[in-house]
């Protein structure tokens, strides 16, 4: 254990965090490995740290410079320390979500102590981790292997670290590296950039090493950029061949990091999936609790820190940071539901400093403030946690009590009976269409199924598509899919991209596997020329 | 036979990058620890003066500069009675001679009797020897040298008398800063070497008792040097050998650099006196590095520390054989896109390196009331590839003088420079 964790909590005020570690542990913890379902950009993630590991690349196929690669060079780093590797905790993804578990443990001490630092109290820093720790909307994406989990956990190290106040330069350094993994691990961290700076321009203003804090700060948090620059310059993949940046023709020769920077930057949002659509399908239903209380926090925070920016320096950079996020989410630009996880810790954070607040302006009452503080803290986790928030305890169906779907539904084995049926019934040498959910799976254990891709990759990458699957539904023998892969086909589909696919799947195959739960279907299809008469197999099951 | 040139290449990175960090944590060691920081600060008030102060100026052909160094001593905010001002020359500098004894009778004129010329006619013709004759005549509590052309704080004698008193602390080393930062093409990276190796580099040093002192400004309890038997006269970096010396011993050595009062110097007048000055060094390291003291220290980081140091110059030398080299390597090799990201590692440090010179530059010139403009970065970072081939080429041109035996004293000249920028400071200030 780092000595200044164990000093933070072996402290007199140390018990809430350990308080807040332990709550943290139990709701990500529990059921992590069987709640919510495996995700196809976990597996694409676990993926492209199998392929750092085994094959010494960044991906298995030709990366072209989506996300930069810190998140899953850690995600290899992880795995390669552990001794059953992808194994170590049943398979690929859940040893991902193993690490998931361990990153927002440090982001619960981070978030604690940025809280308890920002405020001063150590009510305000346990209500904070309090959010962080049961929202839905955390334990539901926070238990996914997604890079912004790792984001998140650079970006409050980073926070950390600039208000730790310890005068240190290699503690600005420190900040600006973290900083710096963070643009790394996912760009969109890069929203944060300024907020931080001004931070750090008022931690250090007067201080005598003020000027090497702050070049240490930028020189470090290009340090991580710079890598990737010079990654791409290596591989003569920086600038696009014959500096072509039109968005309507790209480079054919060869990928471009700047090229994609340029396309991405330019890529807005097709036929809704905006911010507020997003909130309205996703998020809210999730979650009204944080969003609602965290934007009112967001406004109290904002009025007081421009109000007294001086002396309300840390709420006017918790809603400044909030704001950013904000901005970024709001710009136009394509977002996916796992978008919010940077918002849930922000806002956890500025709820936690408006009840910290609340809490230091009560009278004192002879020692008797604590027991209140104790009651507040009491009363407001069992609202969160009885049917009232919703949090652990909802009513079902027929009104009756239950645990939340988080810690009850086992969604993840109805993936486990699909990949097990394509075990037992599909040759390893058949060419398959797959999610990138199975991709890890189906290549890192025996038998290993060599010509099994993801529909993402057998329609865009070159190999696949063309030399592989020859853009017909001839060449394919297996469509293994959800209905979820069936809408991100049909949204994948504006140039007829996928076309060939849905082709075999609705003229040239038959539903050989189905397993229906709620509103989960897995299916797996044998592409045999024929129209499918009927299943071979169905198990449906209701829903529970 | 190339994937053995590779792997060479990374281990080679690797090692570069870490004594590269290390270099760099020294270089701000006193501004990222806020208690090295206090320590270095000169006391906010001063002792009554109690000790007496030898101090001795080696000259050798500075007819120019040595009356004005000779009036700042005297001169200085401390009791006359309690200063003993010796001016060391060889028999055959007559130039300086008569300066001084010219010197000595204007001052006598104004009662004040406590400057004498030490002339001695033996060999070697070298400070060390110079020292260690005037050294017999010493009757003062602390000696302390001056080099020629130093300016120094008239409240230098105050500061370290109360060091000295208050700490029990044989040994104080002060601050010594070149001032002529824009004088050459090499002056602006010259005078920032300084300004990190005595704000900095020596309080990491100090704190761990491995110290290579500095050749002025450089205070010891006279029963010390007489302890030690004077300094090392085959070396040519006495100053830096009697550091490590009084480090074997286990003596405190205190160190001060607080800008308003440190001494200062100026840059070599061209580049041929630079690049003989840095030999000097450069070769005097290596002797000390071959002579062995080191090995004796106490403690292992003692050791290690002294080693580094001593050392450094042959890295140097390696390095400037290494980098065009491993550049030649990566091209004609195809280097693998890892192995050439490994290679990248030092020159990220450098870029580390530049930029805490960016930032010296502005503390430095901020210090001292100087200015400091992006258009002097700039010729800096013109400047700074050719600088370290120079100090790459001083260090080769040591090594082959160390591998023939040659070990004669090189010596800089001085033209008084900085007195004539701070002149023009103060002017423009008034």
């Amino acid at each position: 254990m780092p000595r200044s964790l164990f000093a933070t909590l072996t402290r007199p005020n140390g018990r809430p965090l350990l308080a807040a570690l332990v709550l943290g542990a139990a709701s990500h913890g529990y059921h992590l490995f069987r709640y919510p379902l495996y995700l196809t950009d976990e597996g694409i993630y676990v993926q492209q740290a199998w392929s750092v590991l085994r094959l010494g690349h960044l991906s298995p196929y030709t990366y072209f410079y989506d996300h930069a690669p810190g998140g899953w060079l850690v995600l290899a780093a992880w795995t390669g320390v552990l001794p059953g590797q992808f194994d170590t905790f049943g398979n690929a993804i859940n040893t991902g979500r193993a690490l998931m578990l361990v990153v927002h443990l440090c982001s619960v001490f981070l978030l604690f102590e940025i809280a308890r630092r920002f405020s001063g109290s150590v009510t305000g820093a346990f209500v904070a981790t309090l959010f962080f720790n049961l929202s839905p909307l955390a334990v539901f994406y926070q238990r996914q292997v997604l890079l912004d989990n790792l984001m998140v956990f650079w970006v409050l190290l980073s926070l950390y670290l600039i208000i730790k106040a310890d005068n240190r330069i290699t503690t600005a350094l420190a900040a600006g590296l973290a900083f710096g993994m963070a643009l790394v691990t996912k760009e969109n961290a890069v929203f944060f950039g300024p907020v931080l700076a001004f931070l750090l321009y008022r931690r250090i203003r007067g201080r005598s090493n003020r000027r090497f804090a702050q070049g240490f700060w930028l020189f470090a948090g290009g340090v991580p950029v710079s890598f990737y620059l010079m990654y791409a310059t290596l591989k003569n993949e920086l600038l696009p061949s014959g500096f072509n940046f039109a968005l309507d023709s790209p480079p054919e020769d060869h990928v471009s990091l700047l090229y994609t920077v340029w396309w991405q930057l330019n890529r807005t949002a097709l036929g809704g999936n905006g911010f507020w659509e997003m909130m309205q399908d996703f998020w809210l239903p999730k979650d009204q609790l944080l969003l609602g209380g965290g934007a009112v926090a967001t406004l109290i925070l904002l009025v007081m820190g421009l109000a007294h920016r001086r002396r309300n320096e840390a709420q006017l950079v918790a809603g400044l940071l909030t704001v950013s996020y904000v901005v970024y989410l709001t710009r136009g630009s394509v977002l996916l539901e796992f978008y919010v996880l940077p918002l849930v810790p922000l806002l956890a954070l500025n709820i936690g400093l408006v009840v910290g607040d609340a809490m230091e302006r009560l009278p004192r009452l002879n020692g008797r403030d604590r027991v209140v503080k104790c009651v507040s803290v009491a009363a407001l986790s069992g609202v969160l946690l009885t049917p009232l928030g919703g949090y652990l305890v909802v009513r079902g169906d027929q009104g009756q009590l239950q645990a939340h779907d988080m810690y009850r539904l086992r969604l993840t084995d109805l993936q486990e009976s699909q990949l097990a049926w394509v075990r037992a019934n599909v040759p390893p040498a058949a060419k398959v269409i797959i999610d990138d959910d199975i991709w890890p799976a189906l290549h890192d254990n025996k038998p290993f199924y060599p010509f099994a891709h993801s529909h993402w990759k057998a329609t865009a990458d070159p190999d696949v598509r063309d030399k592989l699957f020859g853009r017909s539904w001839r060449n394919v023998d297996y469509v293994v899919m959800s209905n979820k892969m069936r809408i991100a086909m049909t949204k994948n589909n504006a140039d007829g991209r996928e076309d060939w696919i849905l082709d075999a799947l609705d003229n040239h195959s038959e539903r050989v596997w189905h397993l229906t739960r709620g509103d989960v279907q897995l299916s797996v299809y044998r592409v045999d020329g024929t129209v499918a008469p009927a299943d071979t197999s169905d198990q449906e099951e209701a829903q529970r | 036979m190339s994937a053995l040139v590779l792997a060479l290449l990374v281990i080679v990175s690797v090692v570069l990058t870490i004594q590269s960090s290390y270099t760099l944590y020294m270089m701000i060691y006193t501004w990222d620890q806020p208690e090295a920081e206090r320590l270095a600060r000169a006391p906010d008030s001063f002792a009554p003066p109690t000790l007496s102060f030898t101090v001795m100026l080696p000259a050798r052909h500075e007819e120019e500069v040595i009356q004005q160094t000779i009036d700042n001593v005297v001169r200085a905010n401390y009791p006359t009675n309690l200063l003993q001002v010796f001016v060391i020359c060889r028999d055959d500098d007559q130039g300086t001679i008569d300066q001084a004894l010219a010197k000595i009778d204007e001052l006598q004129a104004d009662g004040m009797d406590v400057v004498d010329v030490v002339v001695f006619d033996d060999l070697p013709i070298n400070k060390p020897h110079g020292l260690n004759h005037a050294l017999r005549f010493a009757t003062g509590d602390v000696v302390t040298i001056f080099d020629a052309e130093d300016d120094i704080h008239p409240d230098i004698f105050d500061i370290v008398n109360t060091v000295m008193v208050r700490e029990n602390v044989n040994v104080v080393q002060a601050g010594v800063q070149l001032m002529n930062y824009r004088s050459r093409w090499y002056s602006t990276l010259n005078v920032l070497e300084y300004f990190f190796w005595f704000k900095s580099r020596l309080h990491y040093h100090a704190k761990y008792g491995s110290i290579p002192l500095g050749g002025n400004t450089v205070f010891f309890g006279r029963g010390l040097l007489h302890r030690l038997g004077g300094w090392d006269e085959t070396n040519l970096t006495e100053d830096a050998d009697m550091g490590l010396r009084i480090s074997q011993l286990g003596e405190r050595v205190r160190v001060i650099y607080d800008d308003r009062y440190v001494t200062r110097e100026e840059t070599p007048p061209s580049l041929q006196h630079f690049i003989k000055q840095r030999t000097r060094w450069c070769q005097g390291f290596m002797q000390t590095l071959a002579k062995g003291t080191w090995k004796d220290m106490p403690t292992r980081m003692q050791r290690f520390l002294a080693f580094y140091t001593l050392a450094f110059p042959n890295v140097q030398a390696a390095l400037g054989v290494y980098v065009p080299i491993s550049l030649v390597m990566i091209v004609v090799l195809h280097a693998p896109v890892i192995v050439a990201l490994f290679s990248y590692l030092p020159v990220l440090l450098l870029g580390a390196h530049f930029m805490i010179h960016v930032v010296g530059l502005y503390e430095f010139t901020e210090a001292h009331g100087l200015e400091a403009s992006p258009l002097l970065v700039l010729k800096m970072a013109i400047a700074w590839f050719p600088y370290q081939m120079v100090l790459a080429f001083a260090a080769l041109r040591a090594l082959h003088r160390q591998l023939r035996g040659i070990n004669n004293w090189e010596k800089t000249s001085h033209t008084g420079q900085h007195r004539e920028a701070w002149d023009a400071v103060a002017a423009d200030a008034a």
